[in-house]
């Protein structure tokens, strides 16, 4: 059974423009990600992938379908759907004064629970960051150090926003390693990405969204063979970031 | 509501970190109280005036004695002109030119005084004062015993220093400060940084978040408040003579009216600059308007009507009512009434304004 089912979820916004009419983020997304699997979601920006993420978080509304997290509805109980589910956001700015186990404190106490800071900072290789501010942490660490905040109560489902965003290949190696390692304990991992190698990489099935809508789904190898344009004369493309462009279209987003 | 305490916890660590606020919400106040408490240090200065012995003759001599003796008056005698030109330049209070007929009987010339009529308030405070003195030198002088005599007990010990005016109006623009800044620049602040999503993808309740918040802010109102009166008390000598409890009690109230203004404002402003420029708006007239420096009745009469209704008006004359002249909340039910009607106002428009799921879009 899925852990993460979602029904047709549907998101508006007022239009930023005129007046009176709605903008369309998320447009009838059907999921259903099965325990212990890392799926991504996939799709150029303003595609509809965050949007997708908070609400099956609970942290946005839904405006129209439904989601669950194991069994729990998200619309109905969101409360208790982030006891079980640990958020990577893709902000990483924090309360000023307070060092990294001061807030991994403050996060475990605001699930009732009470972590040792040092442990989780451990899994995350930041122990000897235990006393410095947010602030100090490099572009890795601090991914690192959302993802340990992200952890406090041993969720079932981690949901990550483009963690790798920004990093250096040396930190985004780093980073994969250790989505491996949570995956491997059986921890279910979803997570949005731009980037096509981290998606070939780590996720065992992906979505590719675009206009609110999955355009596309299934293993990044059935993905390639099923999208990727014929390879030309010498075989130097043939990769997920053509199936990417094939079906989104090369035409820049904002 | 355990999550509100874990929040409060916080906030309050937060701040016992954060150097920067505690200097900047104290140093206003500790200038204020510093550079007024120097000008009106220790007791009363005696009151400088000049004396024109018109007589010279024994008698205007032990009259000048006898007001050389009064510790109200620091006397200088000297000629008319000299003394009239101190009066000018506001060296001297008044001038007191005794006629060559200066004697102890009804054949006496009059006795005048030369004042700077543009203090007029001042001088009609003087005058009593000086007849009543001459009349009590005069009568010393003769040797005659008042018809009714009259002794003066201070009952309440109040002070009319200007810095025992001015101690309540600095704790209630402390308060406004304290208040105004932790609801609505904080808010503003952890919206735009993210740091609101990053605590509600914990189960924490928006309500629990708001409780922490108020919690925390009314337990640093208190220590500062507290640390202000410590100073205004030990240092100044400003005599405290209300009751502790209904000054608690108002620190309460006034710091709950500035709270929920402050996340009104938070609920509107949408950036770090808007936040600035609107507390700015609600802070600045306030901090002028309402008898903080000065007392409401001597400002204008076009403004008085809006000063007396001001949010801080009340919980200033509030405080000083109960700080400086001890009087109870029940005496003083229109400052009461005046404070419930803004809490009311501040409650129900945050309420209004404060959207829960917004607080972390």
């Amino acid at each position: 059974m899925a852990i993460v089912k979602a029904d047709a979820l549907v998101k508006r916004y007022p239009n930023p423009g005129g007046k009176g009419g709605h903008l369309v983020a998320v447009d009838g997304v059907s999921l259903a990600i099965e325990p212990g699997e890392v799926f991504g979601i996939l799709g150029p920006n303003g595609a509809g992938k965050t949007t997708t993420l908070e609400m099956l978080e609970g942290l946005t509304d839904i405006d129209g379908g439904a989601a669950w997290i194991a069994g729990i509805d998200v619309k109905a109980e969101p409360h208790k759907v982030k006891e079980i589910i640990g958020v990577q956001l893709q902000a990483n700015e924090y309360f000023d004064h307070l060092t990294l186990s001061d807030l991994l404190r403050l996060f475990s106490r605001l699930f009732h629970r009470a972590n040792d800071p040092m442990e989780l900072l451990r899994r995350v290789q930041l122990e000897d960051k235990a006393d410095a501010k947010p602030a100090a942490l490099s572009g890795g660490q601090k991914q690192r150090f959302s993802i340990a905040s992200a952890l406090v109560n041993e969720p079932r489902v981690l949901f990550m926003d483009e963690p790798t965003t920004g990093l250096d290949p040396q930190a985004k190696r780093n980073l994969w390693k250790l989505v491996e390692g949570l995956n491997a304990t059986g921890m279910t991992i979803v997570m949005t990405t731009h980037n096509m190698e981290e998606a070939e990489h780590l996720c065992g099935r992906i979505a590719i969204m675009d206009h609110g809508k999955i355009i596309a789904e299934g293993s990044p190898r059935n993905l390639i063979a099923q999208y990727a344009p014929e390879p030309p004369a010498q075989r130097t493309s043939g990769n997920l970031e053509d199936v990417f462009l094939t079906l989104t279209g090369h035409a820049l987003r904002e | 509501m355990g999550s509100a305490w874990v929040m409060a916890g916080t906030f309050l660590k937060i701040f016992s970190r954060d150097r920067q606020s505690i200097f900047f919400t104290l140093f206003f106040p500790i200038t204020f109280m510093a550079i007024f408490g120097f000008i009106s240090a220790g007791r009363e200065d005696p009151m400088k005036i000049g004396v024109v012995d018109g007589a010279a003759s024994a008698f205007s001599a032990e009259f000048i004695t006898a007001l050389r003796a009064n510790p109200l008056f620091d006397v200088t005698v000297g000629e008319e002109e000299t003394l009239k030109a101190q009066v000018v330049e506001g060296e001297l209070s008044f001038v007191l030119v005794l006629p060559p007929q200066f004697r102890a009987d009804d054949e006496a010339d009059e006795v005048t005084l030369l004042v700077d009529a543009a203090q007029a308030r001042q001088t009609a405070m003087l005058k009593p004062l000086v007849e009543q003195t001459l009349l009590d030198i005069e009568r010393k002088v003769r040797g005659i015993e008042p018809l009714f005599p009259l002794t003066v007990v201070d009952v309440k010990a109040r002070s009319q220093r200007y810095i025992d005016f001015l101690i309540p109006g600095l704790l209630a623009l402390t308060i406004m400060q304290i208040s105004i800044g932790g609801s609505g620049y904080n808010i503003v602040e952890y919206r735009r940084k993210g740091i609101l999503k990053r605590l509600f993808v914990t189960p924490i309740r928006p309500r629990d978040f708001i409780t922490g918040i108020v919690l925390a802010r009314l337990v640093i109102t208190v220590i500062q408040v507290a640390f202000l009166l410590a100073v205004a008390v030990f240092l100044l000598e400003v005599p405290v003579v209300g009751n502790v409890l209904e000054l608690l009690i108002l620190i309460f109230v006034g710091s709950a009216i500035f709270l929920s203004l402050g996340f009104c404002m938070g609920s509107i402003a949408k950036t770090q600059q808007a936040i600035m420029l609107l507390g700015n708006l609600i802070t600045l007239p306030q901090i002028f308007l309402s008898g903080v420096f000065f007392s409401v009745d001597s400002m204008p009469g076009v403004l008085q009507p809006l000063a007396r209704v001001l949010p801080l008006t009340f919980v200033v004359s509030g405080l000083r009512e109960v700080i400086v002249n001890g009087l109870s909340l029940a005496e003083q039910i229109p400052t009461v009434l005046g404070l419930a009607i803004w809490l009311a106002i501040g409650l129900s428009l945050a309420i209004r304004l404060f959207r829960w799921k917004e607080v972390a879009a």
